[in-house]
């Protein structure tokens, strides 16, 4: 049954890595139904991996995880083992930011000349990890824009629901946005 | 006569046994409402009992549509139906519920049941009835929930035994609909009247057949009337090939059969489609954003209402429920008197496109998507207008992004999910022209040119470089087009170029497909060309508002104009420019005067053309993945030496590479200075940012001022005019109760 491939962790490895060949890849694009070890596999691969034991228990971007870390917190995590705190805080927050605003600036990261965004009605923000300095996201929004939390993972669901192995310190407030907690302390900082 | 009294005795007995259009509508809905399976259909008990049956009928409702297209683009078409993806065939329910799609632009199913639910709350089935084989024009946003007037809709009844049992539907783009402006997406327009040829749902002919009346419109409301009669005609060709196959169905199987299956298949494939969501998506909340700058001020002065600038934003996030997923467009902009406004339906049109692409894989191409996809279009936004004249002649030019930022939220899940095979960046930055012109000999012509339109790039994987022309968002099949046939089209313009452009794509460590630049030449022109360029990236600004996992979004989309020019010169020393690149360096050098070079970057006014005047575009670009940094440095000295990069000090400060070219011209990797510039460039990162902490309190002190421009600060206003994103914005920037964007 094409429901029950099995795919190995060398080939998810491969596609980690940008190694993988065409064949292989199509042959994976086009499964009926995905392997449903997959995600379990995936971990183990990123796991493998990276410099620290914290489990992970999902990855947002090439280098940044949300784990589990040593004092039993879900918080976001870079490859290079900086923490960026709750992963139901906007981990941008916790990035160091530049922004274009001017042409000049933006002529830097887009090329053409004509295909730069237009300075005043849009800017380009950048977010380092500011441990390693990989960037971790582009924006190109209006000014003042709010950073945009990308992706707010409901864990406790996924791995109860959709993997059938829940986690151990399921909570009902583990699907809750709380990038205001820090923007309120922010405020009361500015203002105090 | 024989045919009124026919429509008179069906409606008489329509009223004693055979439920109205009405009535069939609402049954649907309420079963549908009660029970969260299609028609109240629990069981696929016709599947279950006999699946090769089954799978047997749904083959040959498949079959009838793919025939459909195959056939019908060889009998009549225009250039832009035969040679691309811009046409679509299909065969739905009688309340409109899509059964079976051919190839095309599928999405373009969304809006049939809010063509039939039109027709139903209208009593179109009572008064004057409809019979097999009736022919309806559909072309209006509001009533048939067209996404723009220059697709154009034909629905053709089956009935059975006097009774509605489902539709054959064939839409294509049309080669000009007859605005203000010429071309099909009238990209000035201020409202539905300046939108060319809006049909509500009309009846146009009967027993397969256009009525006489027809073809005068298509003569006296549109330039390109040959070309629209040769795709009316292909619509109908299918259409009528559809209505036939339904009903040598309904002979083979009988009608209990066709009526009961026709249900099932689409229970099935929601089914199918939500436990795809599940088995890809990670349940929570996915943002996405993007803008569109659109420049109307100084431009509409007979209108003054709409002499004015706007910023469109889009805003949606997608959450996976129990049902599927639910996209909610609530902080998006508000309406305006502007070309770029959705309905509904047109809105679906967009969304469904990459809900289908990721959902509706290995499963039937039915209605079961619009069950599984919630939507949110708060009213009074450009997605639902509570004003019911808008235009809606250019909204893929804003909802190729909605559509970018429901399709990223799925390459997102699946990235994080652990199937990268599947995760790419979705830009959508499509291109296009159109215009009108009138010969030496008197003849007048519209015309559209789909090419860029056709093949966009793909946006970078997550684990390798996006391939250029191979994808377009709104088709399965990408292709430009053949240059010939688009020459014929227009008469005066000629291809002095037609190729990637290289540089155009966005940046990261998998960088976007090359985007794509053509050079039109424009040769005795006769009395007159105009041309315009709507296009979905003519943003000023990227296609969509997030990169990829420290990827670049791909740039928008540009044009140049350059009228009065010494090409003569040029050609006789074989030196003609070939893209926009090389058009501009030619100007800079001096080589190639211009007496009048404009570079547009969102809509032009009519440009016309005279004697060796250049129309130059650039579109199709895509976007990155990954930190620039992260990039193989092999791969940054293949791209130098294919030419794909350009400019060596530019992609040298992107990814952080050193090399020199060697006495054959070849660039040459430097390792070792290389892993010294990448650590210079990200010392040089961490020294020129800030901590958002510290970012975050001096842009709140210019949000509290509105230290923002004037198309900024009415964006925000209307945004703001909705509580979700309200509610957002002031929890970000902290700010106080009485704080408003609202003009005084």
């Amino acid at each position: 049954m094409a429901g029950e491939a099995t795919i190995s962790k060398e080939l998810i490895a491969q596609l980690i890595e940008g190694t993988i060949d065409d064949d292989n890849t199509n042959r994976l694009q086009r499964l009926p139904r995905k392997d449903q070890d997959r995600f379990l596999n995936y971990v183990a691969v990123l796991q493998s991996r990276v410099s620290w034991p914290d489990q992970i228990l999902l990855r947002l971007g090439d280098r940044l995880y949300v784990v589990r870390n040593a004092s039993n917190q879900r918080v976001v995590k870079c490859d290079c083992g900086h923490e960026f705190g709750d992963y139901r805080q906007n981990w941008k927050l916790g990035c160091k930011v530049r922004v274009r605003r001017t042409l000049a600036e933006m002529r830097k990261v887009y090329d053409p000349a004509p295909a730069c965004p237009e300075p005043g009605w849009q800017e380009v923000r950048e977010f380092f990890c500011p441990h390693c300095a990989t960037q971790h996201a582009v924006e190109v929004v209006a000014p003042g824009y709010p950073v945009v939390f990308e992706m707010l993972p409901d864990l406790d669901k996924f791995y109860r629901e959709y993997l059938g192995q829940p986690l151990p310190d399921e909570a009902e407030d583990w699907y809750v946005d709380r990038t205001e907690h820090l923007t309120r302390h922010w405020a009361a900082n500015a203002t105090g | 006569m024989a045919v009124v009294s026919e429509r008179v005795a069906r409606s008489a007995k329509k009223t004693s046994t055979i439920p109205t259009l009405r009535q069939m509508v609402a049954e649907r809905d309420r079963l549908t409402q009660d029970t969260g399976h299609y028609c109240g259909i629990s069981e696929l008990s016709l599947r279950d009992a006999d699946p090769i049956r089954y799978e047997r009928f749904y083959n040959k409702l498949h079959a009838a549509v793919l025939a459909a297209r195959e056939s019908a683009r060889f009998v009549a078409a225009s250039p832009g139906s035969r040679e691309m993806g811009e046409c679509l065939w299909g065969i739905t329910t009688p309340e409109g519920d899509t059964l079976a799609v051919s190839m095309g632009f599928l999405s373009h199913t969304a809006i049939f049941p809010v063509a039939i639910r039109y027709m139903a709350d209208n009593d179109y089935d009572v008064n004057d009835g409809i019979e097999d084989g009736d022919v309806y024009a559909v072309s209006d946003g509001k009533t048939g929930g067209v996404p723009h007037p220059g697709d154009f809709y034909s629905f053709t009844s089956i009935c059975h035994e006097g009774e509605v049992v489902g539709w054959a539907v064939g839409i294509n783009h049309l080669m000009e609909n007859g605005a203000p402006v010429a071309g099909s997406w009238a990209t000035f327009s201020v409202d539905t009247f300046m939108d060319g040829l809006v049909c509500p749902p009309m009846r146009t002919g009967r027993k397969l057949r256009q009525e006489s009346w027809w073809k005068a419109i298509w003569e006296r409301r549109t330039r390109a009337s040959t070309m629209n009669i040769l795709d009316d005609k292909m619509r109908l060709a299918g259409c009528a090939m559809i209505n036939n196959a339904a009903h040598e169905l309904l002979a083979e199987f009988g009608a209990e059969y066709y009526k009961r299956a026709i249900r099932e298949v689409i229970e099935e494939s929601r089914r199918m489609i939500v436990d795809n969501m599940r088995a890809l998506m990670v349940p929570g909340t996915y943002n996405g954003c993007a803008f569109r700058l659109v420049k109307y001020e100084g431009l509409q002065n007979v209108w003054s209402h709409a002499n004015k600038n706007t910023l469109i934003h889009v805003r949606a996030s997608v959450e996976p429920n129990e049902n599927g997923l639910m996209l909610d467009t609530e902080g998006s902009s508000r309406w305006g008197y502007h070309s770029y406004n959705a309905t509904p339906g047109g809105a679906d049109a967009a969304v469904f496109l990459g809900m289908i692409n990721s959902f509706a894989h290995n499963t039937k191409v039915t209605a079961g998507i619009e069950l599984a996809v919630q939507r949110h279009y708060a009213v009074g936004s450009i997605y639902n207008p509570d004003y019911e004249f808008t235009s809606n002649a250019n909204l893929w030019a804003q909802t190729v992004a909605l559509n970018s930022i429901g399709f990223n939220a799925v390459s997102r899940a699946t990235f994080s999910r652990g199937y990268l095979e599947e995760a790419f960046t979705v830009d959508g930055n499509w291109g296009a022209f159109q215009g009108a012109g009138t010969t030496a000999d008197g003849t007048s012509y519209g015309f559209t040119n789909f090419e860029w339109l056709g093949g966009t790039g793909r946006g970078a994987w997550c684990y390798k470089d996006g391939e250029p022309l191979v994808w377009a968002a709104w088709s399965q099949i990408a292709t430009i087009g053949d240059a010939e046939e688009f020459e014929a089209c227009v008469p005066p313009l000629f291809y002095l170029g037609r190729k990637l452009l290289p540089g155009y794509f966005g940046y990261g460590k998998y960088r976007g497909g090359p985007g794509n630049s053509a050079v039109h030449w424009c040769v005795e022109p006769g009395k007159h060309v105009a041309l315009t360029r709507p296009n979905g990236g003519l943003s000023c600004t990227t296609s969509v508002g997030l990169g990829m996992s420290g990827g670049y979004p791909g740039p928008g989309s540009f044009m140049i104009s350059a009228r009065g020019t010494n090409l003569p010169d040029l050609i006789a020393e074989g030196e003609t420019p070939r893209d926009a690149r090389e058009l501009l360096a030619q100007v800079d050098s001096g080589q190639l005067t211009v007496e009048n070079l404009e570079i547009w970057k969102t809509d032009c006014p009519e440009l016309a053309l005279h004697d060796h005047d250049l129309f130059v575009d650039a579109a199709g670009s895509s976007g990155g993945w990954g930190d620039p940094l992260d990039r193989n440095p092999a791969l940054v000295i293949q791209d130098l030496n294919d030419g794909v990069a350009p400019d060596y000090d530019f992609v040298s400060r992107m990814h952080g590479v050193v090399a020199a070219q060697n006495p054959d011209g070849e660039w040459v990797l430097d390792a070792a200075a290389t892993r010294e510039k990448r650590a210079a460039l990200r010392k040089a990162r961490l020294d020129d940012s800030l901590p958002a902490a510290e970012w975050w309190q001096q842009e709140r002190a210019k949000v509290l001022a509105k230290d923002v421009v004037p198309e900024v600060h009415e964006m925000y206003s209307q945004s703001l005019s909705f509580a979700k994103f309200d509610g957002e914005f002031r929890r970000f920037w902290q700010l106080p109760a009485d704080f408003s964007f609202s003009k005084e």
